[in-house]
């Protein structure tokens, strides 16, 4: 049978039961909404977390004391009993080929003194450099200078939040805060960041690393945090630090974290977790399959009749197979694209109504989506189809 | 119609085309299965992370050196620094406030673990002996550290079940030497097996005195301050007693974060709940799928016996009574769907648990009714205008047809 004739019989035997075939595209429409909703849903979140994450440069390397455990490394800050990082080590990592910039820092929570008004915030001791790392620009004054780190003089730049709530719209460049118990002078506020995994960012003052570790008296980096150039693969700079620190201390006692490793492993969590959410729907897939095949065997039942004529035509048994697959196909690829667009459609509304929840929806997902539908159509279909193509044609025109 | 009849109608009507009713019934049961077997992970996992918070103490206040402007715990103060240390003699002060009972510094860090040859690389924690109390952790031989004065303590270590197993094997740990970083400490305990609890598990623990893990990490600042107070309703006092008494020593300075584990364990219940229900709505979309199924199958059906239903009414039954039988084939399939859903469910259940046996994997009782109900009341929504149609047949019109 042409192609063409093939597809007119389908779609006829479907526009014949007008509300019958739109019940059971309703199922798969369902169906196949859920999975998208969810997934697009997942995917936002991941897209968001991963821009997060970018947002203070691809190109890091961070160093931290203490070798990893097998249970995974230690969190960020415990200390260690090995040699402590020093200012010395990171002023040596600067010098290594393809290194763009280092920061070292040690944070802490102190109050902020300054106008009179008084502040509890978290103070980070960090290097010159910062700015090239983490990606960020500073609104007024400028950055801490770079000087030799030891003797490094006590200024400090404000991030935005701090600025506003202890000198409100004044200008604070050239005030003098207390932060602790030592005094700086403040040369700099940053731009407004925002917030980060629930830090906030713009709260936050920063001093030199050398005056933060007088500040909270202690002799160890919490942790230094290394860029490099565009293109150089990070394994080559970890090794080249690697070796650099391990002549250092004698042994290899610290770690280090590529970014490129990091957003990997978040990368995959995210991934499995959006699977995950995207198998739930899943489960309305199945009932639409469920669907499918009940409204296949009804009408291989109610069309005995034609099909008992199409085989005494001359009909081979293939082309029924092909005839009723057809119809199923076409079916669940219509419900298909109905779910996509209710299920996108869906996605759209909810970001426009709480848009603190991001979504995306990738063409991979659409495609593959169409694709689970029109299998699912083969799948349920398979068995009422060849039922029909192994009716006797003798007894299927002697049932009226 | 009489009730008996009734069923028996729908019965007849249901078993003379089985295939349809069996995929109708299965329609269902995937339905209600998934919402039984969803709700029993997320209720599953809502009640295993309650058990480990609840494995770690109870009664328990918490001291974090760090404070955020607003007062409560920031995720940015949990490892930080401050300007004044919240030491030792801090933590033996707060043993004079009535409503504690137990105290426990710890100072936490990592470092190495030699013996014999094997190096290993461990979590430190520097304790005194009441930590065992607080954190309800059982030894498994020997003995915990002694009740010594807190500023000193002799070389003496306790270490967890899976350090103890990967440095000793077969040999007896106990009255053993080991290094740790750079000091001898005797092993005098081994703590018994833990499951993988939440933050730190024990099982890779080595327990120390306090004091000397400071000078190990060489500093003079402790990580907390664990607290137990002596009944469930002193722990609000307990909380304002110690947060005014570190605040007295500390000049006035309020550096540090009172918190309890009750309302850290009030969050996670509320957030995990929601989880669960979320998961549950979504796994429920199924049973309006199978709702849309049955409404489709009871409106073909009606179609199909188009002759029979003309019998009836020419016989003198009534559209409501048309109405009625179908209904009540509608809500007979929907529970026999939800019935056999709810045992699949319960048996997915049942598997979860044996290959998960530390994830207590019970679907909630209010969730099974949910998903039941649920699917009655779809089927015999879905089942209304099925039954409207077939009631509205002329019966001449439905006669004539053959």
């Amino acid at each position: 049978m042409r192609l063409h004739d093939t597809t007119l019989l389908a779609l006829r035997a479907i526009t014949a039961h007008r509300l019958r075939s739109f019940l059971t595209l309703l199922g798969i429409a369902v169906g196949i909404a859920a999975v998208i909703l969810l997934t697009s849903i997942g995917e936002g979140i991941h897209r968001f977390v991963l821009a997060e994450f970018t947002q203070f440069g691809t190109n890091v390397v961070s160093i931290s004391p203490g070798k990893t455990k097998t249970s995974g490394p230690a969190p960020t800050g415990i200390p260690s009993s090995v040699r402590p990082l020093t200012l010395e080590d990171a002023r040596a990592l600067q010098r290594l080929p393809h290194v763009t910039g280092m920061t070292a820092t040690v944070w802490g929570n102190t109050e902020v003194n300054a106008n009179g008004r008084l502040r509890r915030t978290t103070v980070h001791g960090v290097s010159a450099d910062t700015l090239k790392v983490y990606n960020i620009k500073v609104r007024s004054g400028q950055f801490l200078p770079a000087e030799d780190s030891e003797n490094a003089r006590a200024f400090a730049v404000l991030g935005a939040k701090l600025k506003s709530e202890l000198f409100g719209s004044a200008n604070p460049l050239g005030a003098r805060v207390r932060i602790g118990n030592l005094q700086f002078r403040v040369i700099g506020v940053l731009e407004a960041k925002g917030q980060f995994l629930g830090i906030d960012l713009d709260d936050a003052a920063y001093i030199p690393t050398a005056r933060a570790l007088e500040l909270y008296n202690r002799d160890g980096i919490m942790k230094i945090d290394v860029s490099y150039e565009e293109g150089v693969p990070a394994a080559r700079v970890a090794d080249a630090i690697k070796a650099l620190l391990a002549t250092r201390h004698g042994r290899e006692d610290f770690t280090i974290t590529t970014q490129e490793d990091m957003l990997r492993t978040l990368s995959n969590i995210l991934d499995i977790l959006t699977m995950a959410v995207g198998a739930l729907g899943g489960s309305s897939l199945l009932v639409g399959a469920v669907g499918i095949v009940t409204i296949m065997t009804i009408a291989v039942a109610e069309r005995t009749g034609e099909i008992g004529l199409l085989v005494a035509l001359g009909a081979p048994r293939r082309t029924i197979l092909g005839l009723f697959l057809g119809e199923a196909v076409a079916l669940s690829a219509v419900g298909g694209v109905m779910g996509l667009a209710l299920g996108i459609g869906l996605a759209q509304l909810i970001h426009l109504a709480v848009p603190a929840l991001p979504v995306h929806t990738p063409i991979t997902f659409v495609i593959l989506a169409e694709g689970i539908a029109i299998g699912i159509g083969l799948l349920a279909g398979v068995l009422p189809a060849r039922r029909a193509a192994q009716l006797d044609p003798v007894e299927a025109l002697r049932t009226e | 119609m009489r009730t008996p009849d009734l069923i028996r109608f729908a019965h007849g009507a249901a078993t003379g085309n089985p295939l349809r009713t069996a995929l109708l019934v299965l329609a269902m049961a995937i339905g209600v299965a998934a919402v039984v077997v969803l709700t029993a992970l997320g209720d599953g996992a809502r009640r295993y992370v309650m058990n480990e918070f609840s494995s770690l103490g109870s009664n328990l206040v918490i001291v974090l050196p760090g404070r955020s402007q607003t007062g409560g715990f920031s995720p940015g103060n949990a490892i930080t620094n401050t300007p004044r240390d919240l030491t030792v003699d801090d933590a033996q002060a707060l043993q004079r406030a009535s409503a504690v009972r137990l105290v426990a510094p710890l100072a936490v860090g990592t470092s190495e673990i030699s013996y014999g040859g094997k190096l290993r690389e461990v979590m430190v924690a520097g304790t005194t002996s009441q930590f065992l109390e607080v954190r309800r952790m059982t030894l498994a031989q020997g003995r915990f550290l002694p009740d010594a004065d807190w500023r000193r303590g002799a070389a003496e270590a306790v270490i967890g079940a899976k350090v103890r197993e990967e440095m000793f094997g077969n040999t007896p740990a106990l009255g053993q030497l080991v290094r740790i970083g750079d000091r001898r400490f005797r092993i005098v305990g081994v703590l018994a097996s833990s499951g993988q609890g939440l933050g730190m598990n024990t099982d890779e623990l080595v327990i120390v005195p306090v004091a000397l893990a400071q000078a190990m990490f060489n500093s003079n600042t402790l990580f907390r301050i664990l607290i137990e107070a002596t009944s469930r309703d002193a722990i609000e006092p307990a909380k304002a007693q110690v947060a005014a008494i570190i605040k007295e020593r500390h000049e006035g300075e309020e550096d540090v974060t009172v918190i309890t584990q009750d309302a850290v364990l009030a969050t996670f219940d509320r957030l995990l709940g929601t989880l669960t229900l979320g998961v549950a709505g979504i796994a429920a979309i199924s049973l309006a799928v199978a709702g849309i199924l049955v409404m489709n199958v009871m409106l073909v059906s009606v179609t199909q016996r188009t002759a029979e239903i003309g019998l009836l009414k020419a016989l003198g039954a009534t559209g409501d009574t048309i109405r009625l039988a179908f209904l009540t084939e509608a809500t007979m399939l929907s529970l026999a769907g939800a019935v056999l859903g709810f045992v699949l469910g319960h048996a997915g259940a049942a598997i979860i648990r044996q290959l998960f046996p530390a994830f207590p994997a019970f679907p909630p009782d209010w969730a099974v009714l949910a998903g039941l109900l649920t699917a009655l009341v779809t089927g015999i929504l879905f089942g209304v205008l099925p039954a409207r149609q077939a009631a509205r047949l002329d019966p001449v019109q439905a006669l004539s047809r053959r």
